[in-house]
């Protein structure tokens, strides 16, 4: 199937529009998407070393889950809003970018494993509630504790081989450095027309 | 301090970055961005715990015992990866508007993080017994989110600095 139309309607619509021409939305964007990724990361880490027995041991499990959980659903639908939003901009760029893809491998990873988790030692939660989760519990915890470094790592790199190597190529004073930053390859990849949100 | 910029970023340590910069940067931006994760979780629960949301089967002390130290720590790891990222590359921050305002908000939050803590660990029950109850210290919590947030926000604008010219025409040379 080809998906290169609905990229380029993504493209077109008038959020994306509205954003790429925008010197301001863009980075705001990112702000919102790295505010959110911190608290989801945040909780989902206070949930696993629960797990493991390494912190909060002695609180309930269920409990610890129960109430932080809600809060890493808030960040997380903050974080895929903010997330879908950005892809719009610079939809067939970001589709055909391998670090994008091994991104989104990586999440749907850590999705499997927290039904995993659920479907398994979530379901005795009462005979541990008081201790460290039995070994699948633990080994779901250290899985989901790498794969959101490498959902952060990756989504790092999606910002230097989208838009690093053009800044690069530009090769600026060095008042101007600017090759790491995330976004203004999304942005510079926009049409002429529109203003480069960063320098 | 453009000039200090200038010279930092032609010494060899800066210079030693930037060659390996293919992986060298986005590394240790991505430690720094795990190190956010890392203070933005422990500070929200110890906010949450002060506005009574989160975690009330456990006493303020015990609340600040379990992740004021990952606090404290996060904040030091920021620290050690933003003096490197400063190093890699010193004109971007410290030319940058959004750097330095970033820069007093930390300090202001460092400070009142490790007044706080100090505080926790001195007066506990008075915390327990009074200050928890009283409705400005939870409006207080809120606003140190509020704060996080602009943080994070200069962190990220530090890379689209011109924009200030905007707001304060003039203000970026």
């Amino acid at each position: 199937m080809n998906i290169t139309p609905w990229l380029k309607a993504l493209e077109d619509s008038g959020v994306a529009t509205t954003i790429r021409n925008s010197s301001y939305l863009f980075p705001s964007l990112e702000a919102v998407h790295v505010i959110g990724l911190g608290l989801m990361v945040g909780t989902i880490t206070v949930v696993d070393l629960r797990l493991l027995g390494l912190a909060s041991w002695s609180r309930s499990a269920e409990r610890v889950s129960d109430e932080v959980l809600k809060w890493t659903w808030a960040a997380f639908a903050l974080v895929a809003l903010s997330g879908f939003t950005m892809f719009t901009t610079n939809a067939r760029v970001y589709a055909h970018n391998t670090a994008f893809l091994i991104k989104l491998v990586l999440l749907v990873a850590a999705g499997l494993n927290m039904a995993l988790f659920h479907l398994t030692a979530a379901r005795s939660m009462h005979h541990w509630d008081r201790k460290a989760a039995p070994p699948i519990g633990k080994a779901a915890a250290i899985l989901s504790l790498l794969l959101w470094v490498a959902v952060v790592f990756a989504g790092r790199v999606v910002g230097f081989t989208t838009t690093g190597q053009q800044a690069k190529e530009q090769a600026p004073p060095p008042s101007t450095t600017n090759f790491d930053d995330f976004l203004s390859g999304g942005a510079s990849s926009a049409p002429p027309a529109a203003p480069a949100p960063a320098k | 301090m453009h000039n200090f910029a200038t010279w930092l970023y032609a010494s060899a340590p800066s210079a030693l970055i930037r060659s390996q910069e293919v992986w060298i940067i986005p590394t240790i931006q991505s430690i720094h961005i795990i190190g956010i994760a890392t203070a933005v979780g422990s500070a929200f629960m110890i906010a949450m715990r002060v506005t009574g949301w989160l975690g009330a089967d456990q006493t303020l002390l015990q609340t600040q015992r379990r992740y004021g130290p990952w606090l404290a720590g996060a904040l030091w790891l920021l620290l050690a990866t933003g003096l490197l990222l400063v190093l890699a590359e010193p004109p971007r921050e410290l030319d940058a508007v959004s750097f330095w305002m970033k820069m007093t908000l930390v300090a202001l939050m460092a400070l009142i993080a490790f007044t706080f803590q100090r505080s926790v660990r001195l007066h506990d029950q008075r915390w327990e017994t009074t200050l928890l109850r009283q409705p400005g210290v939870k409006w207080a919590a809120l606003l140190t989110f509020v704060v996080w947030g602009a943080i994070i926000f200069l962190g990220r604008f530090i890379a689209y600095d011109q924009i200030w010219n905007r707001v304060l025409p003039g203000i970026k040379g």
